[in-house]
């Protein structure tokens, strides 16, 4: 199968993802693009090896397509319309970046629990003086995406 | 990555979890590096960063030095 099949089976994950806040199963995508069940879960399988998304382990479906994650997480990004759970800040924020919106990021401190809230208004971010803090270094994020 | 409200909440949390101190950003560092990973991660022409592309966004933010070096 060519890469442009995965590249047309990629822009559908992110279509559906962003409409519907949550993952595309692999069934809506054999739907969306007209293409057998077997075969997107093919291209679902090299987009994983290639590292353009990430499937949960045992039933092979989308976990992340980064920055968007599928599953409840404590960062929750609010747009005018919808709203999105994201890994980590960096992902949260990447969300507002990605759809060129503005929006909020609820999440709390990594230490003490307290509510933190920022805000993206015109493609500036206000509203926190708070500071992300990578634990890896980066050489070793992909090792452990979980924890970095 | 984590949000913490203050330096020394940092300092409690790796004192807590065992771990050496890391990287900090900026909230507006932060920002800056999800625009630069993310602003055209819809498209159909998206690749992944190169290193060499990679290196340059961190430069470009100010995130430089030996936690931050992307080489083996």
């Amino acid at each position: 199968m060519s890469a442009d099949f995965d590249t047309q089976v990629r822009v559908a994950i992110y279509r559906e993802f962003v409409r519907t806040a949550r993952a595309p199963s692999a069934a809506r995508l054999a739907e969306v693009t007209g293409t057998p069940l077997p075969e997107i879960r093919e291209a679902l399988e090299r987009l994983h090896s290639g590292k353009a998304l990430f499937l949960q382990p045992e039933s092979r479906e989308i976990l992340l397509a980064a920055p968007l994650c599928t599953v409840p997480t404590p960062f929750l990004v609010r747009t005018a319309d919808q709203s999105y759970f994201g890994t980590c800040i960096w992902d949260a924020l990447g969300i507002l970046a990605m759809l060129h919106q503005d929006g909020t990021v609820e999440t709390s401190c990594g230490c003490c629990g307290e509510a933190l809230s920022l805000e993206i208004r015109g493609g500036n971010v206000t509203g926190s003086s708070s500071i992300a803090h990578f634990a890896l270094p980066a050489k070793q994020w992909w090792a452990d995406i979980v924890f970095t | 990555m984590l949000l913490f409200r203050a330096e020394e909440h940092i300092d409690r949390w790796c004192s807590k979890w065992s771990q050496p101190r890391g990287g900090t950003l900026s909230i507006h560092q932060a920002w800056r590096l999800s625009q630069a990973w993310f602003h055209n991660k819809m498209d159909p022409d998206w690749h992944r960063a190169t290193l060499e592309e990679a290196e340059a966004v961190f430069s470009e933010i100010g995130l430089t030095g030996p936690f931050w070096s992307l080489r083996p």
